[in-house]
């Protein structure tokens, strides 16, 4: 039976959660079918939930919790219960170096599937998750990602994590770097970006 | 800077709100998601690129020294309404990366140190109330509160801790 893959991303279609998903895939022994939440078809998905007995939801960090649009459809959810539940996994990622800041966001999954019967399944939490992918560190972020799909397609409830294997002054140059190239791209200066005005004043 | 004292609440409340506090009742405002664009970092820093309610509010959050964030509790974090807000609410923050408490965090741009009082209601048992209190406990971190407290009530007691909570801020 294939393994159903959710993206909670809020930026769903270019984000880096749906690069996760897609390594995901890559590793995983089962078929995997891929959904990204849209505003409209979160009753679709936990329609399809059914026919599956294995989950993974995808998703980043936002604010120390779960995005609002993970939020949404955990709403429809409960509101729409396949019959059968699956095993939900869990692959989070969030743009600080340690993975440990990600998690609050799974003990808040595991409360929801706890509460409504879901079994628990799998994490792998992904620090520096924001550049990761972009480096030659993203042969440790496979490594996991392999072990993390062998747990999730045998059903068990494993936790891995990953970050960059550097010190965390690197780390701190390396992402300011990549904001400062991120920001050129767009024609803004460092300066700029330094601004301490919010709302221009 | 200026500092001041705000209520943001994720429901309507009756309340006699004194001289120097600000209420923002949150559900009575147009707030679109988060979209994750980083636009307010790299395109217009300090400034959010959807121009809804939101770019009213965040600034307010980063001047006031003393908030009251009222919200209902869902699997162990804020609703759908306060986490909508609080998403919004990155534009007072950098995009550059620093070590704080021994962990890396976004700088912030010009916001006030807050003592802040999360109230929350909902709850259906003590191992969200603890969760709830875990993930404030990363806010403080993230948000720049120099001191919090989160308490629990229910929606009855809700006006009346409200209103408990702002007598001490006149005291």
């Amino acid at each position: 039976m294939a393994v159903l893959i959710v993206n909670a991303s809020p930026r769903a279609p270019r984000s880096n959660s749906k690069r996760y998903g897609e390594i995901f895939s890559e590793y995983c022994q089962e078929e995997t079918v891929y959904f990204p939440l849209s505003k409209t078809n979160h009753e679709k998905i936990c329609e399809q939930m059914e026919q599956f007995s294995k989950m993974v939801i995808v998703f980043p960090l936002y604010a120390d919790g779960l995005p609002v649009t993970l939020l949404h459809f955990l709403k429809t959810l409960e509101q729409n219960p396949p019959s059968q539940k699956p095993v939900v996994s869990v692959l989070i990622n969030c743009g600080f170096f340690e993975p440990r800041q990600n998690d609050i966001a799974v003990s808040m999954l595991e409360l929801f599937c706890k509460r409504h019967g879901y079994p628990f399944g799998a994490v792998l939490k992904i620090g520096s998750g924001e550049a990761i992918l972009d480096t030659p560190f993203q042969f440790f972020l496979k490594r996991k990602m392999k072990k993390f799909a062998a747990a999730v397609t045998s059903g068990k409830n494993r936790t891995f994590s990953v970050t960059m294997p550097i010190f965390k002054s690197v780390f701190l140059k390396a992402s300011t770097n990549y904001w400062i190239a991120y920001g050129k791209k767009n024609g803004v200066t460092p300066e700029q970006m330094d601004t301490m005005l919010i709302e221009g004043k | 800077m200026n500092t001041m004292k705000l209520i943001l609440s994720d429901r309507p409340l009756r309340l006699s709100v004194p001289e120097g506090v600000t209420y923002v009742d949150l559900s009575g405002l147009n707030i679109a998601n988060c979209i994750g664009c980083f636009g307010c970092w790299t395109k217009t820093p300090g400034c959010c690129v959807i121009r809804d309610d939101a770019v009213k509010v965040y600034p307010l959050i980063a001047k006031s020294d003393t908030v009251l964030y009222v919200s209902r509790v869902f699997c162990g974090g804020y609703d759908t309404v306060m986490k909508t807000m609080l998403e919004r609410a990155i534009p007072i923050q950098k995009a550059f990366i620093r070590l704080h408490c021994g962990e890396t965090h976004h700088v912030q741009r010009a916001v006030a140190p807050k003592k802040a009082v999360i109230l929350a209601y909902g709850t259906q048992d003590s191992q969200e109330q603890a969760l709830f209190r875990r993930l404030i406990d990363r806010n403080a971190r993230n948000m720049n509160f120099a001191e919090y407290s989160v308490l629990f009530t229910d929606e009855n007691g809700l006006e009346n801790a409200v209103e408990n909570e702002v007598k001490k801020w006149q005291s």
